[in-house]
């Protein structure tokens, strides 16, 4: 296909014709996060006319409810307004389709393929689909081999696309994620797999591309002969709410390590890209993440802390102990809390420890990644003149305040000649005062134009799960005891004890 | 988008000074306030008006501005109706603050009105405020800069409004084209033609339509002088059409259609104001096959911001400057220049 000879360079592009087929269509992923999507896309003009969605659930409804329970879930999320109205008025002519029925009955599927062919012939869709699977991780295998059953998995001809977005979690360990790949590979190809995760699509996390590769003060220094130590921390400030009956099953570790982290560290420790296309961005996370070494049972007693959240107060509200949470069993193992200390087996990062915390109910939500320098060899001054005087340091905030912080030594102002550390702080608002997509928003239209570099590719999954997995196993086989933290705090003492056993400590964000 | 508002922390003013006491006021009035200690400016903006008249309106702007665009600003009155009149300046400053996210972000305004030669060697005036590192954008709202204007050295880009000018009974289209050689221009009046150009590429995104750009039989290019000119030129040389094939015709409100023939069936494509609403629509029609219409409400074009996404533009307009050249081509075939 020859380009667009209209297409700008500095123009957004609009998404083809197709349509956006949502399995799970009822549940609150799509009326939360995917149907705000839809209509802020539409809101900016990045959707083409004839765009059309169509809901596949169990729930009985017909297309007009569908399209009225999606616009008022869009509402209450904030959506809306005059303007969308627009919107909604033309999705509501046809634009909005629902098929109900079971996933395992093949009738579902046969009357999606009859609502897609009339929606090509009504409405121009061009037999380009993006399929969503905003469903329970258990019915992903379903979902897939009904569509291959269908012949839904493959494009009608050479223009035209079928792509397959899959929401985390990606399998349960390696082994299921190997398993999940391979139900996947038996019916899409996997230039048509769509792995998401919405961090990679947060406009702070693609910015640690920027400051690494777009700068040349950064990058020399940005090894083992400088940096001492880096600390990654994804703290939330909520507890599981109601989601106690998923999270007894998942935990932190594959909740929030096995990919939100393991996508940040790979950026972080990655080597500088070729390209700055999909394949070449991935290939170089791949390579960070297999130079992450793995963990002996022994190696894991030593560098790994669980823990789970006891009854505590967080802003000034009293909170329950996860096991008193609902949907949780009183007696729960599931940790709440992970703390490691990973090793990097490359010329960049041998003997830097790389520090990573996650948890629930700590003091305030932030997503933040620290680089420790190391001292300098010889301070030329009595150590009482430097006593304030802190390792220099660059914080990367992800969320929330996105910025870069330098905490470096100044002078203090007067006769005699003190030192101590300042910050200086760069806030992301001030200097770029633009709306910034929300993350869903702009991977549903990077899918749509079928760009995945901010998508996860196969050997990323099996990448991160090798990391994980002996872990994973280390919980399971009950061999990491599990240790206890009062919710609104910064963790167990465990894990101060992991650095402090260093030298070092925890920042406190 | 519903602006943050914000305050006025710190002003001064006087008349007949020297560009160093309006340099120690600002720095002054900085000093004094703790909201004004942070300070993350991306580029120094000089906007340059004839009028007291213009100065408010472009303040105005500039105001609605600075709470999308962190920058220091200036607004140069050229007093041209005493054009024998002593070089002298009087100024005003104003340091502002706009609360976001708990955090004050500052933004300075300084009124220059220069009278005299100075009037004519205004790089000399606006170089000491230029802030250090970050571009210079000159905005001249309602003109063309004359050739050999020395300000022009002193700026790394141009905002320019070729509408306002036309509307003035400028000939904008030769003048932004040699200007555009010289200087990176953004041109407003090209940036409120972005929905219909946006719009219009989106209809032959992906393989469906794609065909019928390569038999394009004529385009329709409705809309006042300058946006149909600079439309137009545009299609013409992204389509490779003769000019013949481009059929310019006078309207309020700005549309365009390609009619074109791919495998036996013809095509319309249409993106459209729809009159006062305020709405616009995209259409394609295709013989015996899909006939699909959106209709959706214009994005805002205030002219805050339509300045604030103007200032993100960096580089010469590749598009812009084929558009100049197109339009150009067109009025040559229709006998004109």
């Amino acid at each position: 296909m020859s380009d667009n000879p209209l297409a700008e360079a500095t123009v957004e592009r609009v998404a083809p014709p197709a349509v956006l087929v949502v399995f799970g269509a009822s549940g609150d992923l799509t009326s939360r996060k995917l149907m705000p999507a839809v209509e802020n896309l539409a809101l900016r003009r990045l959707l083409p006319p004839g765009f059309s969605v169509v809901g596949v659930a169990r729930t009985e409804m017909d297309d007009t409810s569908f399209c009225e329970h999606m616009q008022s879930a869009v509402q209450k999320a904030g959506g809306g307004g005059d303007e969308a109205k627009h919107v909604w008025d033309s999705f509501a002519g046809g634009g909005f389709r629902y098929v109900a029925g079971d996933y395992a009955d093949p009738e579902t599927f046969k009357r999606l393929k009859e609502v897609l062919d009339e929606l090509d012939e009504q409405r121009g869709t061009a037999q380009n689909r993006l399929i969503y699977l905003a469903t329970p991780p258990d019915t992903f295998p379903i979902v897939v081999q009904g569509l291959a059953r269908c012949g839904l998995n493959r494009p009608a001809n050479d223009d035209a696309f079928v792509r397959i977005v899959i929401e985390k979690p990606f399998g349960r360990d390696g082994r299921s994620a190997e398993k999940l790949d391979a139900i996947v590979h038996e019916a899409f190809e996997e230039p048509q797999v769509y792995r998401i995760d919405h961090y990679l699509g947060k406009e702070t996390v693609q910015n640690v591309l920027a400051l690494r590769f777009a700068n040349a003060i950064f990058e020399p220094i940005w090894n083992r002969r400088y940096v001492n130590h880096v600390q990654i921390t994804v703290a939330e400030q909520l507890g599981v709410g109601y989601r106690g009956g998923f999270y007894e099953k998942a935990g932190a570790l594959r909740d929030i390590v096995q990919n939100h982290v393991m996508q940040v560290l790979a950026l972080t420790l990655m080597e500088p890209p070729a390209t700055f296309d999909a394949g070449g961005i991935r290939d170089e996370k791949v390579k960070a993440l297999r130079a992450v070494d793995i963990m002996s049972p022994e190696e894991v007693a030593q560098n790994v802390v669980r823990a789970q959240y006891r009854a505590g107060w967080v802003q000034g509200s009293e909170v329950h102990g996860y096991r008193d949470e609902e949907g949780v069993d009183p007696h729960s193992q599931t940790e709440t809390y992970v703390a490691m200390r990973l090793k990097v087996d490359n010329w960049r990062w041998a003997g830097v420890p790389i520090y990573v915390r996650t948890g629930k109910y700590l003091p305030k939500r932030v997503t933040e990644v620290a680089m420790e320098f190391n001292r300098v060899p010889h301070l030329p001054f009595a150590m009482s003149q430097a006593e304030g005087l802190e390792p220099d340091a660059l914080v990367l905030r992800i969320q929330p305040d996105e910025g870069i912080t330098l905490r470096f030594g100044a002078k203090v102002p007067g006769q005699a000649f003190r030192v101590r550390s300042v910050s200086m702080d760069f806030f992301y608002g001030a200097a770029f005062l633009e709306e910034t997509p929300e993350a869903y928003e702009r991977l549903l239209l990077d899918a749509l134009l079928g760009d995945p570099t901010l998508f996860i590719r196969s050997d990323e999954v099996a990448q991160a799960w090798r990391i994980v997995d002996p872990v994973l196993e280390a919980f399971e086989e009950g061999d990491l005891p599990l240790a206890r933290y009062e919710a609104g705090t910064w963790g167990p003492p465990e894990a101060d004890q992991l650095l402090d056993r260093d030298g070092r400590r925890w920042r406190k964000p | 988008m519903a602006a943050p508002a914000s305050t006025t922390i710190g002003s001064w003013e006087s008349d007949n000074v020297t560009v160093g006491q309006v340099e120690k006021a600002l720095s002054d009035l900085r000093r004094h306030e703790q909201r004004a200690a942070v300070r993350t400016s991306v580029l120094t903006l000089v906007a340059v008006v004839r009028t007291d008249a213009e100065a408010d309106g472009a303040r105005q702007i500039i105001h609605d501005l600075g709470v999308r665009h962190p920058s220091r600003t200036l607004i140069i009155v050229t007093v041209d109706d005493e054009p024998e009149a002593a070089n002298s300046t009087d100024a005003a400053v104003w340091v502002h603050a706009i609360e976001r996210e708990g955090r004050a972000v500052c933004f300075e305004e300084v009124v220059l009105r220069v009278r005299g030669k100075a009037r004519h060697h205004l790089d000399s005036i606006v170089e000491p405020f230029a802030l250090p590192d970050v571009p210079m954008v000159v905005w001249l709202p309602a003109g063309l800069p004359s050739p050999g204007d020395p300000l022009m050295r002193a700026a790394n880009r141009v905002v320019v409004d070729s509408r306002a000018v036309a509307e003035a009974g400028g000939d904008v289209l030769i003048r932004s084209a040699a200007l555009a050689k010289r200087l990176p221009v953004v041109d407003l009046s090209w940036m409120r033609l972005e929905q219909w150009r946006s719009m219009l590429a989106g209809l032959f995104e992906g393989a469906l339509y794609r065909p019928f750009l390569e038999a394009v039989d004529r385009v329709e290019v409705c809309g006042n002088r300058g946006p149909r000119y600079l439309l137009g030129g545009w299609l013409m040389r992204r389509l490779n059409l003769p000019p013949a094939r481009v059929e310019l015709q006078r309207a309020d409100h700005v549309s365009v259609t390609i009619h074109a023939v791919s495998g036996g069936k013809t095509g319309t494509f249409t993106v459209a104001r729809l009159g006062a609403e305020r709405e616009i629509s995209s259409c394609v029609n295709i013989e015996d096959g899909p006939q699909v219409e959106q209709v959706l409400r214009m994005r805002h074009q205030w002219p805050s911001l339509a300045l604030a996404s103007a200032l993100t533009r960096f580089g010469h307009d590749e598009s812009y400057e084929e558009a100049l050249a197109g339009a150009r081509e067109l009025r040559l075939a229709e006998g004109g220049e």
